[in-house]
């Protein structure tokens, strides 16, 4: 036990604090048992089939789908941080940039591996490889989002490789500093193929004809929630990074950035998300007035199934949209902490509500004239995988917080952060 | 010289480069994906000569004619036969997955007694036992067949007592056999020639009679139309499918069939619409309607479109004789478009005797649907293939499944012509099975061979040079060379016909209007569907779908 | 000269039997219902609706409305959406064919078919023990996590053009090829033929003022007529009517 504590050590950084061993293998605890757990399930839904879930055929897209989407616009952050970093050189950000990166590694391998037990035929994923459909919205995503992986990951691997131990390997400290060398580029191109995924995440089911409640018109190939999903995304990311540092920080109960980069990252979520809203608000307006009157439905049509009322649109876009704008940027609320995490937590809420709207709501709607409305609930399995990857989330964001550099250099801050 | 972890990592790096660049990744992945396409458990069909055969389903008292295509000797799939001359190549929903009957999970594969395995040479011993100590009584569901000459045989023979059980649409006609004194059997509905028909709750659009018959009937001359040809109201207190596409529905209080029968007659007679004078009913015309649940112009309203469009025919969904009464009224007995008279000499029924006080045991055929209660006291030979489920004291015998032995099959109740084919085996019975006449030849030689009979009655058929043979192609009988020839097209799937019914009119004795206080039930669909379960894929219709109820009576 | 293979279905005559449900499900070696199998779950590539204009009484009138794949002709949905080219459609014959070999199960097909014709197969095929002697051998048995429809009875397409090459002719004889569907309807209110070819005569039914196509306004063009006399019935061609109920017991 001893040795495992004193092996524990090596790998912290010198000169850096954290917790006993023993607390921190207390606190792993949980989460590994949910991990556990979400192994289970998920080797329940692979050896029994999607019986073991509650979508059906109707409800073909569940819970699962839903979670990725949200979790895909919330990591959006990494790409986003880095953009501003690298392309745009906000500077004043690069404390958050590792952490960042964690927190989309955590989105996008979650993501990957729920889709794994989601497709019903997981060894033949490699076929949309093989037999691409350049129309379909799905193909691209796969490309980008595999790429874009790849990419998380080599970004991921120098902040692995500046572990204390790691960088006494000299062929790792050669390789994470060639490496280091082709970050802004990793920044560029994370950029770009976020942008086409993020988008055609959107355009999964802006293309859906036979779905208007979810189709809308566009500009060329690319319906308008292709637009709409990538701005706030990008409105999102910075939110959700606010969220999770604050509660690292509360949980490690050290401060790990500098409130400057809250308050910046605060703004530019808040502005974003005011572009969206707007651009929303129009393309709400042209959807119910134009685009589904053409096919028969009136602008409250979609709304008469009361779980799902008129009420929810209002809330995405005032209370979850236009609030959460106010408290970003307006000086008043913008300069304290407590609205700013406030309105970082509505910002990603409307998102997370915009994701639902769009898969679930989207099904449940009837299409035939003579369609019941039809309600779904996933089942226990369905949850536990979801649970299960947040744990290895904040398991590796855990791990990646103890073990390795993810607040960079920065004065101000608890010297606990290790420099270079 | 020494490697170092430099060397090992850009070896390997380089190693893993080229191999992408050989077939060796790329092939195992296409391994893997040709695995997903053939997981080992996946049933695969077998494969083998292709054949189609004809033959004619014995599952219910249709009759309806099947092209079976066989694979490597199992039938794969039934559909109907085009030019059959009753079904014209329909068939009710249960026979395109009656091929997979005996595979069914309930199949019967073994002797068992009281609950427990047992075994034919067993079963034949405590027949033989019971024979010797007492009457034996048989058990027909499907009287007029071969088979039924040779239990008939047995029972004279051993002085035991046959009995038939009627299917519901043959006690629908038992009121006219007793009124006529003419035998159920010869009784059938002139459909063809009718044009209003009122159904009292007989699903006639959806199984019943020859399911194929009246529904490519109704589709030709009704269809839906608002203005049809052929007239069909249907009185049923819910709204059935029938109902749904019937040209009237009458709903009415549920059991009150009767009533509305009394009031119509009485509507009928008061207002001379019928050439009868009576008898007049009890039921005044208020009282029907308030038993009805119906307006007394409602009744009236019904009478005089019932006789609008004549001729007219009334069926009932079983024997409640009020409704039979109203047929007589009509003058729908008797005449064309009617209850009409099969040619008369159809092969005769041993006239059901009394049965004896107590008997010894009791032989149930496996045409006998798996409802019917024998005495507790009586020790049961009950053939069957497949097994319905609920206490099984005495004997269960298994019997032939689908088409898993020859035997014939009559002329259906409700047709108005009559009618014969051969339904040949098309598939190898499993070992453990015998049908209830090779049992009983087991125990008595003598008795006559089914495929005798068969024979006898081909012959019988070619001598009277009556009627066409609809094979591949129609032919009058009186063409036909020989007998052999005959007794070949017929086992080969061909259907014999009689001439139209040629001796329609008979009278019906009516002195007054029937007081059996009898509630009809309607029936519901496949209620003559004989074995206990449906096809599997008969989920289709209850579980994976909210198509149909699945009814109490039956298995899935 | 290509074929534009399609239906006419006349509600009018449908009595909601299930004998199209039944024989297509035997024909395509659709397997029984697994044990929790519910009308949610289940694989019915031909589903028959009912469906009534929600009056009781005399005034009740109900419809029954087989729906199969539509074998949509205009950017069909659900083709332009696979990632991985599992569905496409046949020129020669308008076909929309399915390859349950190369799908990948994510289902994004069935979020786009508004129609509702795609089923997954959410278990494993089991039928009970020797049941798999009565498969039908021109049908590939599928695998569980793939989707399947309708695909026009294709296996009996390929055995009229087996017969037709066997016999030296070029087109096949229209007679041998019917689907499932259409030659099990008892009331023949299912018919099927070539809506290309002016002389058939569901091509002629197709163009009547009876006539009329579900959700015609999304311009999917599929390929299935429906026709009926009741102007409620042919209301539900979109949603102009005051929307009728499905009834959903038997």
């Amino acid at each position: 036990m001893a040795d495992l504590v004193v092996l524990d050590r090596r790998f912290i950084a010198r000169g850096v604090e954290r917790s006993s061993a023993l607390r921190f293998m207390f606190w792993l605890v949980p989460w590994v048992i949910l991990v556990g757990l979400g192994i289970y399930a998920a080797a329940l839904c692979l050896f029994y089939g999607l019986n073991q879930t509650n979508m059906d055929n109707r409800f073909a897209f569940g819970m699962w789908i839903y979670l990725d989407l949200g979790m895909i616009a919330l990591g959006a952050g990494a790409f986003f941080t880095g953009f501003l970093v690298y392309i745009l050189k906000q500077e004043d950000l690069k404390p958050i940039l590792n952490s960042a990166v964690v927190v989309g590694l955590i989105c996008y391998s979650g993501a990957v591996a729920v889709l794994m037990v989601d497709v019903g035929q997981p060894l033949r994923a490699w076929f949309t490889f093989w037999h691409p459909n350049t129309h379909s919205m799905l193909t691209e995503v796969t490309f980008c989002i595999t790429c874009y992986l790849f990419v998380l990951i080599l970004e991921y691997l120098p902040v692995l490789l500046r572990n204390r131990q790691l960088r006494k390997v000299p062929s790792f400290l050669v390789f994470e500093h060639q490496l280091h060398k082709l970050v802004p580029v990793l920044a560029g191109l994370g950029a770009f193929l976020s942008f086409f995924h993020q988008g055609s995440l959107g355009g999964l089911y802006g293309v859906l004809r036979g779905r208007p409640f979810a189709f809308r018109q566009g500009f060329a190939i690319w319906p308008s929630t292709f637009f709409l999903f990538i701005i706030s995304a990008m409105a999102v990311g910075p939110s959700f990074l606010i969220l999770v540092t604050a509660t690292a920080e509360a949980v490690t109960g050290r401060k790990l950035v500098q409130s400057t980069v809250f308050r910046k990252l605060g703004r530019i979520s808040g502005i974003l998300l005011g572009v969206y809203v707007a651009l929303k608000a129009i393309d709400t307006l042209v959807w119910l007035n134009v685009t589904s009157r053409a096919v028969g439905f009136a602008p409250w049509d979609f709304y008469a199934y009361k779980p799902f009322g008129s009420a929810l649109l209002f809330i995405e876009i005032l209370p979850l949209g236009l609030l959460p704008v106010f408290l970003l940027t307006l000086p008043m609320t913008s300069k304290r902490r407590g609205w700013v995490l406030c309105g970082a937590a509505l910002a990603c809420s409307g998102i997370l509500l915009n994701r639902f709207v769009l898969t679930v709501q989207t099904l449940a709607l009837p299409t035939l004239p003579f369609d019941e409305y039809l309600q779904y609930i996933p089942s226990w399995q369905e949850v536990a995988t979801f649970l299960g990857v947040i744990a290895y989330g904040v398991i590796l964001y855990s791990l990646s917080y103890r073990y390795l550099p993810m607040f960079g250099q920065s004065k101000g801050v608890d010297k606990n952060v290790p420099v270079g | 010289m020494k490697l170092s972890r430099r060397d090992l990592l850009f070896g390997g790096a380089g190693a893993l480069a080229g191999l992408v660049l050989t077939p060796v990744p790329w092939k195992l992945l296409s391994d893997v994906s040709i695995w997903t396409q053939n997981f080992p458990w996946i049933p695969q069909p077998a494969h083998g000569p292709v054949d189609t055969k004809f033959s004619t389903c014995t599952l219910c008292e249709g009759g309806c004619g099947l092209r079976v295509r066989m694979a490597a000797g199992c039938p794969v799939g039934v559909a109907g036969v085009r030019n059959h001359p009753l079904t014209r190549g329909a068939l009710c929903p249960l026979a395109f997955a009656a091929h997979q009957l005996n595979w069914h999970p309930r199949r019967l594969r073994e002797v068992r007694h009281n609950g427990r395995p047992a075994s034919w040479s067993e079963a034949q011993a405590a027949f033989e036992k019971a024979c010797g100590e007492g009457p034996i009584g048989i058990v027909d569901g499907r009287p007029g067949r071969a088979a039924s000459t040779v239990f008939t045989a047995f029972t004279q023979k051993h002085h035991g007592s046959y009995q038939s059980v009627l299917s519901v649409e043959s006690q629908a006609l038992a009121p006219y056999a007793d009124w006529s004194g003419l035998p159920v059997s010869s009784l059938g509905y002139d459909l063809e020639n009718a044009r209003t028909i009122v159904s009292f709750g007989a699903p006639v659009l959806d199984g019943w009679g020859t399911p194929g018959r009246f529904t490519r009937l109704w589709s030709e001359h009704a269809g839906g139309a608002a203005d049809p040809q052929l007239r069909l109201i249907h009185i049923d207190p819910s709204f059935s499918r029938t109902a749904a596409r019937a040209w009237r529905w009458v709903p009415i209080c549920e059991g009150s069939e009767a009533q509305l029968a009394a009031g119509v007659a009485r509507v009928l007679l008061e207002e001379r619409l019928v050439s009868a004078k009576g008898p007049m009913p009890r039921l005044t015309l208020e009282d029907a309607a308030a038993q009805t649940d119906l307006s007394t112009e409602a009744i009236r309203d019904l009478a005089h479109t019932m006789v609008e469009h004549q001729p007219v025919v009334v069926i009932a969904a079983d024997g409640n004789p009020s409704i039979a009464a109203l047929n007589v009224l009509l003058g729908a007995v008797g005449a064309p478009g009617g209850i009409v008279r099969k040619r008369a000499d159809s092969h005769p029924q041993a006239s059901a005797a009394p049965a004896p006080s107590s008997l010894r045991a009791l032989l149930v055929d496996s045409t006998v649907p798996w409802e019917f209660v024998t005495p507790a006291s009586t020790e049961v030979f009950r053939f069957a293939a497949w097994d319905g489920g609920g206490e099984s004291a005495g004997w269960l015998l298994p019997a032939p499944g689908f088409q898993e032995e020859l035997t014939d099959v009559p002329t259906p109740s409700t047709s108005a012509r009559e009618m014969y084919a051969v339904a040949a085996n098309l598939v190898t019975p499993p070992a453990e099975i015998q049908s209830a006449t090779q049992f009983l030849r087991q125990i008595d030689a003598t008795l006559p061979e089914v495929e005798k009979v068969i024979h006898a009655r081909c012959e019988e058929i070619f001598h009277a040079r009556e009627g066409t043979v609809y094979g591949e192609h129609s032919v009058d009988v009186a063409t036909v060379d020989t007998a052999a020839h005959l007794e070949e097209q017929l086992r080969q799937g061909a259907v014999w016909l009689g001439d139209s019914p040629v001796s329609a009119k008979f009278r019906c004795e009516l002195k007054e209007w029937p007081t059996e206080n009898r509630v009809s039930q309607g029936t519901s669909w496949a209620s003559t569907w004989i074995p206990p379960v449906f096809p599997a894929l008969a989920t289709k219709l209850y579980q994976e779908s909210t198509l149909r109820e699945l009814p109490a009576w039956r298995l899935a | 000269m290509s074929a534009r293979y399609g239906f006419v279905i006349d509600l009018d005559r449908c009595t909601g039997c299930g004998a199209c449900m039944v024989a297509c499900a035997a024909e395509n070696n659709v397997p029984p219902a697994a044990p929790r199998a519910t009308p949610r779950t289940g694989l019915t590539p031909m589903l028959v609706r009912k469906v009534s204009n929600g009056m009781d009484g005399i005034a009740r009138r109900e419809v029954f409305i087989p729906i199969a794949c539509m074998h949509c002709g205009n950017e069909t949905p659900c083709v332009s959406v696979c990632p991985q080219q599992a569905v496409e459609v046949d020129k020669a014959t308008g076909i929309v064919m399915q390859m349950p070999q190369r799908c990948l199960g994510c289902r994004y097909c069935m979020t786009a078919c508004p129609y509702h014709a795609r089923y997954f197969n959410w278990w494993d095929p089991a039928w009970p023990t020797g049941m798999e002697k009565s498969l039908n051998p021109a049908v590939a048995v599928r695998m569980r996590g793939v989707v399947e429809k309708c695909n026009m009875c294709h296996g009996r397409l390929h055995s009229a053009m087996e017969k037709a090459a066997a016999a030296g002719r070029r087109e096949i004889d229209p007679a041998d090829y019917v689907p499932a569907c259409a030659e099990a309807c008892p009331t023949g209110a299912i018919t099927f033929g070539n809506l290309a070819d002016d002389k058939d005569p569901v091509s002629h039914a197709a163009h009547s003022p009876d006539a009329f196509r579900l959700l015609a306004k999304l311009d999917t063009e599929p390929k299935v007529y429906f026709k009926s006399q009741q102007a409620w019935v042919r209301g539900l061609a979109d949603r102009e009517s005051d929307r009728p109920s499905e009834v959903q017991n038997g």
